[in-house]
């Protein structure tokens, strides 16, 4: 496989892996903010969606009281805006960054309930099934790999790009010599 | 001969009967009326073991078969245990699937439904249903169970639930929930509970083979002591949510369920929660 064609299918993999993780974002932000059941779109019911999840929050019981609405408010919204960032593919190594930085954080704090023997729901799509190995594997081993992986891919892509390239007289001047 | 053989027996009959009252019939009766009556009190729940003991039932057979039936409405007259606080008709409902032996339901109950009690329970706000849910890894759970259903069959459920709660250190160490029970009642409401509470092998040391046997036969155990029924209604509803873990609770609001939760969480934010349902 030549340069260029292994170039175009990094570039390939790097927007597929960029989308998954975008779709991985908005799924999780909207599974927070839906409004609850027999309740319409409104800012009324979003915000009552977002106390529920500050219940989950809580019950991790790693936040200060007064860090846990403010944390649940505005967790959700940053996945948001972080899902559609990583779609757009605007400075994709600090949306990478954040990504990594963010499911790192998740995991940490599953693990640690898992540690403690805390038998609560992840909430990490919304309400759920208890913290498992299952959650550990999905978060450690498939979303983490995956946003590292475009973290990376964006670095070397923007240090291949940025790299300079050789000026094309210098062949002939050397030829010349 | 055979005009004489028959009249053997009437002649026989009459020597033993010419008083006015025939002490063998009363006694046959009153064999049969202790028998009747057993057999009833077999039969029926634990509860009919309240009436008087058989050995009194030495009246004629339909008298002790009167009472055996008196007994056993008594105990039908007390009805399904009450487990509630506040009014049914509040916009809230929260549902909470507790284990008496669990640490997170007691710091559940602690920190958070004893301030939530007091304000918008008795504000009519939220209504709260206790439902058991006992885990088999707690050794005395399902007996903690059968003595708060029990108790609050004769609406002592509130003052049994907090010295469950208050002294769970206590008791989850040596199982003596009966002292705490008996401390959080009077003595003559204590009778009322202890007489629910025959038959349901607490004596015993296997004090936790009933929640074992409901889990190994699907909530088939449970049958022979009168409150297990109720506990294992309750079990039911939480496997159809399903409760992986307790505490567990749903909240119902408008007739709408949301999705479970499980866990402690703090008054303020679960306040904050209602706060925002109320206001939609």
């Amino acid at each position: 496989m030549s340069n260029d064609a292994r170039r175009r299918w990094g570039r390939i993999l790097l927007i597929v892996g960029r989308i998954a993780l975008a779709a991985i974002f908005l799924s999780a932000a909207y599974a927070k903010m839906k409004p609850q059941p027999g309740m319409p779109w409104t800012h009324g019911s979003v915000h009552t969606s977002l106390s529920m999840f500050a219940m989950g929050v809580d019950s991790y019981q790693m936040l200060p009281p007064w860090a846990v609405s403010p944390f649940a408010h505005l967790l959700p919204p940053l996945e948001f805006l972080l899902g559609f960032w990583l779609l757009t593919g605007f400075g994709l190594r600090i949306s990478g960054l954040v990504s990594t930085a963010l499911i790192c954080a998740f995991v940490a704090a599953m693990y640690s309930a898992y540690e403690r023997g805390l038998t609560i729901s992840c909430g990490c799509f919304g309400p759920g099934a208890q913290i498992g190995p299952k959650d550990l594997i999905r978060d450690g081993l498939l979303f983490l790999p995956l946003a590292l992986a475009v973290t990376i891919g964006a670095f070397l892509i923007h240090r291949k790009s940025s790299a300079p390239s050789l000026p094309e007289s210098a062949p002939s001047a050397t030829h010349a010599d | 001969m055979i005009h004489r053989t028959s009249v053997m027996p009437r002649t026989g009959e009459r020597q033993f009967c010419t008083k006015p009252f025939c002490a063998k019939p009363i006694k046959a009766a009153a064999v049969l009326g202790v028998l009747l009556y057993l057999g009833i009190c077999v039969a029926t729940s634990a509860g009919a073991q309240t009436a008087p003991p058989a050995a009194h039932s030495t009246k004629p057979a339909t008298s002790a078969t009167t009472h055996a039936h008196t007994a056993t409405s008594a105990t039908a007259a007390l009805g399904s245990p009450v487990k509630t606080y506040g009014s049914s008709s509040a916009p809230i409902t929260m549902e909470v699937f507790s284990d008496y032996e669990c640490p997170s339901c007691r710091n559940l109950f602690e920190t958070t439904l004893r301030q939530m009690i007091p304000d918008y329970v008795a504000s009519g706000k939220v209504y709260l249903i206790h439902r058991d849910y006992p885990l088999p890894m707690h050794k005395y759970g399902y007996e903690a169970a059968r003595w708060l259903n029990a108790a609050a069959r004769i609406g002592q459920f509130q003052a049994v639930e907090a010295a469950l709660y208050d002294n769970q250190n206590a008791w989850a160490q040596d199982g003596s929930i009966e002292k705490y029970v008996a401390a959080a009642m009077s003595p003559a409401q204590f009778k009322r509970v202890q007489s629910q509470m025959r038959g349901c092998g607490f004596e015993t040391a296997a004090s936790v083979k009933p929640a074992a046997l409901a889990l190994a036969l699907g909530g088939q155990a449970g049958e022979t002591c009168s409150v297990d029924s109720f506990i294992e209604q309750d079990r039911a509803l939480g496997n159809k949510i399903p409760v992986q873990s307790t505490p567990t609770y749903v909240i119902t609001y408008k007739g709408n369920r949301l999705p479970a939760g499980s866990g402690i969480v703090s008054w303020p934010i679960l306040k904050q929660f209602f706060d925002s349902l109320l206001s939609q």
